[in-house]
């Protein structure tokens, strides 16, 4: 389980995160929803070990992870697939893949190949494109790419960041469905960011509202989708 | 006719060797995000450890092999020492400027430059002393007439290319090499796929550090060796890095013998002494018209 207690990141004198708690149940689908600018990406930055917390607390499994380096919080088992289908355009499909089980090529060589070919039956469209630049992908395929980097370090906990930025609504259900998929099947954590909050509430089972850095709801997510109250304020329509 | 000969193979040599100086520059370039002005410094370094190993009795290939290994090593040991603490993010947030924060740690480089060459001149003095060649300076002999090209021209270019496979198959084919091509393109995307950047970074530096003190052994051999010999050479693969391109290794091996061969046709044609001006109009042409180089990618930044 994922635990984050009063967690506060700044930015300068700008505050992000504004004193944040909140967790994520193993095996479950939880997530983050607010209007741009409330904090979402800073959240899961600073859980991935990108920014750094002025104060408050992430646990993980019972153990801190505030203040250790990106490169060591994946090998704890979280994997971060940060905004904007975030791959690298001049490497190809498959070294884009490959980079993310680098770290596991000695320990756990026999399993590499493995995760890999998972990773191509999740997203079969990926394969056909193996030898091409990252570059020449379409948004979704850039974005299935990303989660498939992540997936090969073999993750207990995803954090996803607005996977349905810039992409078609029909794309956007298929890259949820699979993630959906995932966690039901493997038992993996979700921790979902979405601005498109009626998709994420749709999959989730858990969701936290955020507005300004703060936590202003954190209910199932059944519940949060059916007030209308809290979204008239909070997300607009 | 027996002059534009010449011409071509000394450019070739020559060019073989910029090749090398600007794909040292290129390697950090890309892995660290600066241009190291101290590289050369460090080649004359290990040189000169070289240079005292031979003068001490030991065999010249001693003397090749523990400068590229101390190449490697004084490399590694100015990133971890110097540049990994001035990127360090948490400090230099003093420094609110993002192009203060990316000039500070060349102005670095240009400070350990500086430190070398003083260094050198304490320990070894700074009067030119000679350094050996492993092969014959002498052309070969074909029906009787001296061809413009020595065994130590073929003993150059065949060294080079063999670093520049190697560098290629290492970093094409490797997961290391995978793993620095990964954090020169996005430190962020390679971070988070548990790539230890900072040691990517350094083996940039050991790598860099390596080629640039081959580039030293085989220039010297017809320099003779002081604290500030291989000053030119950095200029011209500074100029060979920026011509084909600072982010493209391939640039910088295309580069190294367009400057190669400029500079031996201005040296056959003209004087020597307009080597230096020929260097800069180069440089100034490739700025004008293209200034990401030949090979540099189109969204690389300007120099």
């Amino acid at each position: 389980m994922l635990k984050v207690e009063n967690l506060v990141t700044k930015f300068g004198s700008v505050i992000a995160l504004d004193g944040v708690s909140l967790s994520a149940q193993d095996s479950k689908i939880t997530t983050v929803i607010g209007a741009n600018g409330a904090g979402k990406s800073t959240l899961l930055r600073t859980i991935s070990g990108l920014e750094h917390p002025s104060s408050g607390m992430i646990s993980w499994q019972g153990e801190s992870i505030v203040g250790r380096r990106p490169e060591d919080i994946v090998r704890m088992g979280i994997a971060h697939v940060p905004e904007g289908h975030a791959v690298i355009a001049e490497l190809s499909v498959e070294e884009n893949i490959s980079m993310g089980s680098l770290f596991r090529r000695r320990k756990f060589k026999s399993d590499v190949q493995v995760a890999m070919d998972e990773a191509y039956q999740l997203f079969p469209r990926l394969q056909e494109r193996r030898k091409q630049l990252a570059g020449t992908l379409s948004g979704g395929e850039r974005q299935m790419l990303a989660i498939s980097r992540a997936l090969v370090s073999r993750p207990k906990l995803l954090l996803l960041d607005e996977p349905s930025l810039g992409l078609a609504p029909l794309v956007v259900e298929q890259i949820i469905d699979s993630v959906n998929t995932l966690c039901r099947t493997t038992g993996l954590t979700v921790l979902l960011v979405e601005q498109n909050a009626n998709t994420a509430l749709g999959v989730a089972d858990h969701g936290v509202l955020l507005a300004l850095g703060k936590v202003v709801a954190d209910r199932p997510a059944a519940e949060l989708k059916a007030d209308a109250t809290l979204r008239a304020a909070y997300l607009g329509y | 006719m027996n002059t534009f000969l010449s011409a071509i193979f000394s450019g070739t040599s020559r060019g073989a060797i910029f090749a090398l100086v600007a794909l040292g520059l290129v390697i950090v370039w890309r892995g660290a995000g600066i241009v190291n002005f101290a590289q050369m410094g460090q080649a004359m370094f290990s040189t000169y450890i070289a240079s005292t190993l031979i003068s001490n009795g030991n065999s010249y290939w001693i003397g090749f092999v523990v400068a590229l290994i101390s190449g490697a090593a004084l490399g590694s040991l100015l990133d971890v020492l110097v540049m990994r603490p001035l990127s360090n993010k948490k400090k230099t947030e003093l420094l609110s400027s993002e192009s203060m924060r990316a000039a500070v740690p060349v102005i670095a480089t240009l400070g350990i430059l500086g430190v070398l060459q003083a260094l050198a001149g304490i320990i070894w003095a700074a009067e030119e002393r000679g350094f050996p060649a492993p092969a014959k300076q002498e052309g070969f002999t074909v029906a009787g007439n001296v061809m413009p090209f020595t065994a130590f021209d073929v003993f150059v270019i065949g060294s080079v290319a063999v670093t520049l496979i190697l560098t290629t198959l290492f970093f094409k084919k490797t997961g290391m090499g995978l793993a620095m091509r990964a954090t020169a393109l996005n430190q962020e995307v390679a971070k988070l796929s548990g790539i230890r950047t900072n040691r990517t970074r350094t083996l940039s530096w050991a790598i860099s550090g390596a080629a640039s003190s081959l580039a030293g052994l085989l220039l010297t051999p017809s320099s003779n060796l002081s604290p500030n010999t291989l000053d030119l050479a950095l200029l011209i693969g500074f100029t060979a890095a920026v011509v084909g391109g600072l982010d493209s290794p391939a640039g910088a091996v295309l580069g190294g013998f367009i400057l190669g061969m400029v500079i031996s046709f201005v040296t056959f044609y003209d004087t020597p002494e307009d080597v230096f001006l020929a260097i800069l109009a180069v440089l100034l042409i490739a700025l004008i018209v293209k200034p990401r180089g030949i090979l540099g990618s189109r969204d690389s930044r300007r120099v």
